[in-house]
C-alpha cells in the first residue's frame, strides 16, 4: 500500500481480517477508494477475475460469431440499449469497468483518488493507451467526452446520473405553453470537470457521491475521439481491441483485432455480431445449425429448448435486475400504507419465479436492495399470508377490495407474464387489477405518471444508485411519487458512509421504511442467462449483458 | 395503348398521394414520439424536447407532409441534413435530388441506403417462391378440377387445404424442428452470409418452402374452381364428343379459359409475397423488406414507412397493369377502349 492510498483502507483491512466485513465488501470499498483492483483482490486473498482470463493459455486466432440485435449506432453517447453499447464496446472503451461481482476496476484509468468528503475525484489516465490512429489518449479527450454527455442538447442518459453532483438543474427564466417555468441542466461550475495535466482530470462535485466510478461505466459513457465529433461507424477511431470493418443495421457487425492494442492483442482474429431479429426461435435455430457460436441473451424458455444440444453450454449470473409493481401513494386506493403492506403479504414469490422465470430468479423483499449488493442488510422474509393481508385491507377500509387499471408492457414477455401472475395473486385479497398492456414506446411516455404500473429496473452494482434515482423525493426517475423525509435523510447519510458495517445499519432502517410504507411490491431478482458453443473459451457472462470480445477465444475444432 | 398506359400511370400517382397521406395521418395517431424512442426512457424531458425540435417533429401535420413530398420530389433540400442541426445526417447523394426518401430516424441512415438492399433480398425470396407456386398450383388445380369429386380431386384438395391452413410461423417452426434439429441438413436461419458455414442457397430452402406451402394450396383451389366451371361449358362437351383426347381438350380448350380468373389471383400473390413475408422473415431472421417495415412501423420511422408504402403501391399497380395485358392475351374478346 503506498502513501497516497485513502486513509480509510487500513481500517477496512482490519475489518476484513476480523471478519466484520465480507471479502466482497472489502473489494468493493477499497477499489472504490482508489486501491487498484489487483491489489485489493490480493489483499483479500482471492484471484482477480480480470487477470485470471489473461493468465490462462487461451487459444489464439479464429472467428467468433454472437447473435444479437444490431440497431443504429450513430452516436455512442446516446446508446440506450445494452445491445447498442455492445456493438461500440469492442472499439471504444470506458474509464472504469464493473465486473460480474459488482467490483469496479480502473480501465482507461490507471487509478482514481477520492477526497475524504467524497467531493473531489481525481482520475489518473493510463499513459500507454493509444488511439487506433496512433495518437496517445490524453486528458483533453476525457474532458471533452465528460462535457459532451453533460450537455442536454446531446441527449445522453449519462446526464441523468450526473445530475445532483456534477450537473444542476436551473430555471431558464422562460415559460412553457402551460406557463410552468422551463428547466434546463448544466454543469454546476466551470471547474466541475477540470484538466489538471495531460493525464489527470479532476471532478469537483457540489455534493458527495460514492458511485462516481460506477457511473463512469454507465453504458453510453464511452471515451470517443473528439475528432469524430460523437459520430460512430466502421471508420470511427477508438482505443479498444478491435476495429469495426463493416456494419449493416439489422444484419450484423464485423470486427478485426488490432495488433497494437494497449492491453495486448485480443485472442480472436475476427469477431462478429449477427442480427437474428426479435423472434426467440431464430436464436435457437441459429445455435442448432451452428450459424452462431453464442447469443448475447437467452431466456429460460430458449435455454430449455437448447439444453439438449450437445455442443451448447449454458451460462448464468445473478443480477440486480428486477421488476417492481409500484403504486402512487397519493391515489385514493393506495393512500393507506396498510393497503401497500397487504399487497406485499399477498405474494407467493417462489410460485411467481417458477411460473414466470422457470426458476431463474431469487425472491426479493420489497425494498429494492439485493442480497448481492454490498450494502444489503438481511431482514426477516415476508411469506404469503392471505389472512393477514385481508385483515390489513379491512383495517384500511377496503374490506371489499377495489378495482384499478394496471399499466404494463408486452415485451419482453416475462414482464407481462409477471404482471399476470401478480394480478392473479392480488385477486385473493380483493384487488382486481385490470392489466393495460401498452406498446413499449407508449409505455415509456406514461411510466412515471400512471398511478399503478410495473417497471423493470436494470442491473446496478450499488443499491443506493437505484434508491437515489427511483425513490428519493422528486428524483428524476421517481416513478412512484414516493416522498419520505426520513428516507431521504437516511439515504443521503448512507451515500456518505464508507464503513460497510455502519452503512448497512443505515440500510436496514431504509429497508424497513420501504417494507413498512414504501410504494413497491417486488417479486424477484432475475438470474440472467445465455448460451455459448462449448468451443468458446474465456467467456464470463456479465450481469448487464455486456460483451467483451477481447477476453474470449475459440478452440479450433 | 398510349392512353391506356397514361391512365394507369395517373391512377398510380393518385393512389400514391392518397396512400402516402393516409400513412402520415395514421402515424400521427400512433403512440410515442420518435424523439423519446430515439433517446430511450431515461432521457430527461428537456433532452426529448431538444431532439423533437431538431427533427422538426413538432410542426403541424400538413407542413411535415408538404416538406416530405418536397424532399421526395427534389424541390427542396432535406432540412435534417443541414449540418447546423447537429444531427450528423449525411446522404452521399446530396440533400436535394428526385427520389430522396429522406432520413430514417430508426436506422439513422438515408432510407435509400437501406431499403433497396432489403427489397432485393425479399425479391429473391419472393421470386423463388413464385417460381414454385405457379407451376405447382396450376398442376394441382387442373388435376383436381378435371373431375370434380373424384378420388384425385379429394386427395389433392385435402393436401391443399391442410397446407393453406397451417400458418407460416407454425410450418416454419415445424420445418426447423425436422430439418435443423432432428435431421440437421439445413441451416435454421438465413442471414445471407456464408461465415456461418452454410451456403446462401441452402439458407433459402426453408423460407421458400414455408412460403410455397402456405400459398400454393390457396392458388390451386382458385384454379380448381375455375377449371370446374370451364369443364362444364358446352364447348368442352362438344370437344369431347367430337373425339378429342382429354389431353387435347385440357391444353387446347380448357386451360386458357380457366386461367383468366386465377391469373389475377396469381398476380396478387406477388404483392403478398413482397409485403406479406414479415412472418417468414422473422422466423428465419431473413434480412428482408418485411422485417424492415415491421421495425420501422413499431418505431414510427415515417420516412421508411412512406418509402415502403410507395414501393408497394408501385408494385401493386405494375402487377395490375401486367394483369390487364395478360387478359388481352388470354381472351381476345377483351379490347382496349
Amino acid at each position: 500500500m503506498d502513501k497516497t492510498s485513502h486513509p480509510y483502507i487500513p481500517t477496512l483491512l482490519d475489518q476484513l481480517n476480523e471478519g466484520e466485513i465480507s471479502r466482497r465488501d472489502f473489494l468493493r470499498k477499497s477499489t472504490l477508494l482508489g486501491l487498484s483492483a489487483g491489489a485489493a483482490y490480493a489483499m483479500a486473498g482471492i484471484i482477480d477475475p480480470a487477470t485470471q482470463a489473461r493468465a490462462g493459455d487461451l487459444p489464439k486466432g479464429g472467428n467468433l460469431r454472437i447473435g444479437m440485435r444490431c440497431m443504429e449506432i450513430k452516436d455512442p453517447h446516446l446508446a440506450d440499449f445494452a445491445e447498442k453499447s455492445n456493438v461500440i464496446r469492442q472499439v471504444c472503451e470506458y474509464l472504469t469497468f464493473t465486473d460480474r461481482n459488482n467490483i469496479t476496476h480502473p480501465y482507461l484509468l490507471e487509478k482514481w483518488d477520492v477526497s475524504d468528503d467524497l467531493k473531489t475525484w481525481t482520475l489518473h489516465i493510463r499513459k500507454d493507451v493509444k488511439w487506433r490512429d496512433g495518437r496517445a489518449l490524453n486528458a483533453d479527450d476525457v474532458v471533452w467526452n465528460l462535457k459532451r454527455v453533460s450537455d442536454p442538447k446531446v441527449g445522453s442518459s449519462v446526464l441523468g446520473l450526473f445530475t445532483g453532483y456534477l450537473v444542476e438543474e436551473y430555471d431558464t427564466g422562460e415559460k412553457d405553453d402551460k406557463g410552468n417555468p422551463k428547466k434546463s441542466s448544466r454543469l454546476w461550475s466551470d471547474k466541475a470537470i477540470e484538466k489538471v495535466d495531460d493525464s489527470t482530470v479532476r471532478l469537483n462535485l457540489f455534493s458527495p457521491q460514492i458511485a462516481v466510478a460506477e457511473h463512469l461505466f454507465h453504458y453510453p459513457m464511452f471515451i470517443l475521439d473528439p475528432k469524430d465529433n460523437g459520430a460512430f461507424g466502421p471508420s470511427a477511431n477508438g482505443t479498444g481491441p478491435f476495429e469495426m470493418v463493416e456494419y449493416t443495421v439489422g444484419k450484423g457487425a464485423k470486427y478485426k483485432a488490432r495488433a497494437d492494442y494497449w492491453g495486448g492483442a485480443a485472442h480472436l482474429d475476427t469477431f462478429e455480431f449477427v442480427d437474428l431479429g426479435d423472434n426467440p426461435g431464430a436464436g435457437i435455430a441459429a445455435m442448432a445449425s451452428k450459424q452462431v457460436d453464442g447469443l448475447s441473451e437467452a431466456d429460460a424458455v430458449q435455454i430449455n429448448s437448447m439444453k439438449a444440444f450437445p455442443h451448447v453450454s449454458v451460462h448464468k449470473v445473478e443480477t440486480t435486475q428486477t421488476i417492481v409493481m409500484r403504486m402512487h401513494p397519493d391515489v385514493e386506493q393506495f393512500k393507506d400504507k396498510r393497503v401497500r403492506q397487504a399487497m406485499r403479504h399477498a405474494l407467493d414469490r417462489d410460485k411467481i419465479i417458477q411460473t414466470v422465470l422457470l426458476g431463474a430468479g431469487t425472491p426479493a423483499e420489497d425494498h429494492h436492495v439485493a442480497p448481492s449488493h454490498p450494502e444489503y442488510a438481511a431482514l426477516p422474509k415476508w411469506p404469503r399470508d392471505v389472512e393477514k393481508a385481508k385483515k390489513l385491507m379491512a383495517d384500511a377500509g377496503h374490506a371489499d377490495g377495489f378495482e384499478l387499471d394496471l399499466v404494463t408492457r408486452p415485451d419482453p414477455i416475462w414482464e407481462l407474464n409477471t404482471t399476470q401472475a401478480m394480478a392473479e395473486q392480488l385477486k385473493d385479497i380483493g384487488i382486481k387489477a385490470n392489466i393495460k398492456s401498452l406498446p413499449s414506446a407508449q409505455y415509456w411516455e406514461v411510466w412515471t405518471s400512471a398511478p399503478f404500473s410495473l417497471t423493470a429496473w436494470g442491473h446496478r452494482p450499488l443499491a443506493i444508485m437505484t434508491l437515489g434515482l427511483a425513490y428519493r423525493s422528486n428524483a428524476a426517475w421517481n416513478e412512484s411519487h414516493f416522498s419520505n423525509a426520513e428516507f431521504d435523510k437516511l439515504l443521503t447519510q448512507a451515500e456518505g458512509i464508507l464503513d460497510p458495517k455502519e452503512r448497512s445499519k443505515v440500510m436496514e432502517k431504509i429497508e424497513l421504511i420501504m417494507q413498512d410504507e414504501g410504494p413497491i411490491v417486488q417479486p424477484f431478482w432475475r438470474i440472467f442467462s445465455t448460451v455459448m458453443d462449448k468451443k468458446v473459451q474465456g467467456f464470463e457472462l456479465h450481469p448487464s449483458q455486456y460483451i467483451f470480445a477481447k477476453d474470449y477465444a475459440v478452440a479450433s475444432a | 395503348m398510349a392512353i391506356f398506359v397514361a391512365k394507369r400511370l395517373a391512377m398510380m400517382l393518385l393512389t400514391m398521394v392518397a396512400a402516402s397521406f393516409l400513412v402520415f395521418a395514421v402515424c400521427e395517431f400512433t403512440p410515442g414520439s420518435v424523439a423519446r424512442k430515439s433517446l430511450g426512457p431515461f432521457a430527461t424531458q428537456e433532452q426529448v424536447d431538444f431532439l423533437t425540435k431538431k427533427l422538426r417533429a413538432d410542426d403541424p401535420l400538413l407542413v411535415r407532409y408538404g416538406r416530405w413530398a418536397g424532399v421526395l420530389l427534389g424541390i427542396i433540400p432535406d432540412p435534417l441534413q443541414d449540418p447546423s442541426t447537429g444531427l450528423n445526417f449525411k446522404d452521399p447523394r446530396g440533400a436535394q435530388y428526385f427520389g430522396n426518401f429522406g432520413y430514417s430516424t430508426l436506422n439513422k441512415l438515408p432510407v435509400n441506403d437501406v431499403i433497396w438492399n432489403r427489397l432485393g433480398n425479399t425479391a429473391i425470396l419472393a421470386g423463388l417462391a413464385f417460381l414454385l407456386i405457379v407451376p405447382l398450383s396450376i398442376v394441382f388445380g387442373i388435376l383436381s378440377g378435371l373431375k370434380e369429386g373424384g378420388v384425385l380431386d379429394r386427395l389433392l384438395s385435402v393436401i391443399c387445404i391442410t397446407f393453406t391452413s397451417i400458418p407460416e410461423f407454425a410450418s416454419g417452426v415445424f420445418l426447423v424442428t425436422l430439418f435443423v434439429i432432428l435431421w440437421p441438413v439445413l441451416p435454421g436461419t438465413s442471414p445471407l452470409d456464408t461465415e456461418g458455414g452454410w451456403s446462401v442457397p441452402s439458407q433459402l430452402v426453408l423460407p421458400v418452402a414455408v412460403l410455397v406451402i402456405y400459398d400454393f394450396g390457396y392458388v390451386a383451389r382458385m384454379i380448381r374452381v375455375s377449371m370446374i366451371g370451364v369443364m362444364e361449358k358446352p364447348f368442352i362437351r362438344t370437344a369431347v364428343l367430337k373425339g378429342m383426347s382429354t389431353r387435347q381438350v385440357v391444353i387446347g380448350h380448357a386451360l386458357r379459359n380457366a386461367m383468366i380468373a386465377p391469373f389475377t389471383v396469381l398476380l396478387l400473390q406477388i404483392n403478398f409475397l413482397i409485403s406479406g413475408v414479415v412472418v417468414t422473415e422473422l422466423v428465419f431472421a431473413y434480412p428482408g423488406f418485411g422485417r424492415l417495415l415491421l421495425d420501422a412501423s413499431l418505431f414510427g420511422d415515417i420516412a421508411t414507412i412512406e418509402a415502403a408504402t410507395l414501393i408497394t403501391v408501385a408494385i401493386a399497380v405494375t402487377t395490375q397493369f401486367v394483369g390487364d395485358l395478360g387478359y388481352m392475351l388470354l381472351d381476345p374478346r377483351i379490347r382496349l377502349r
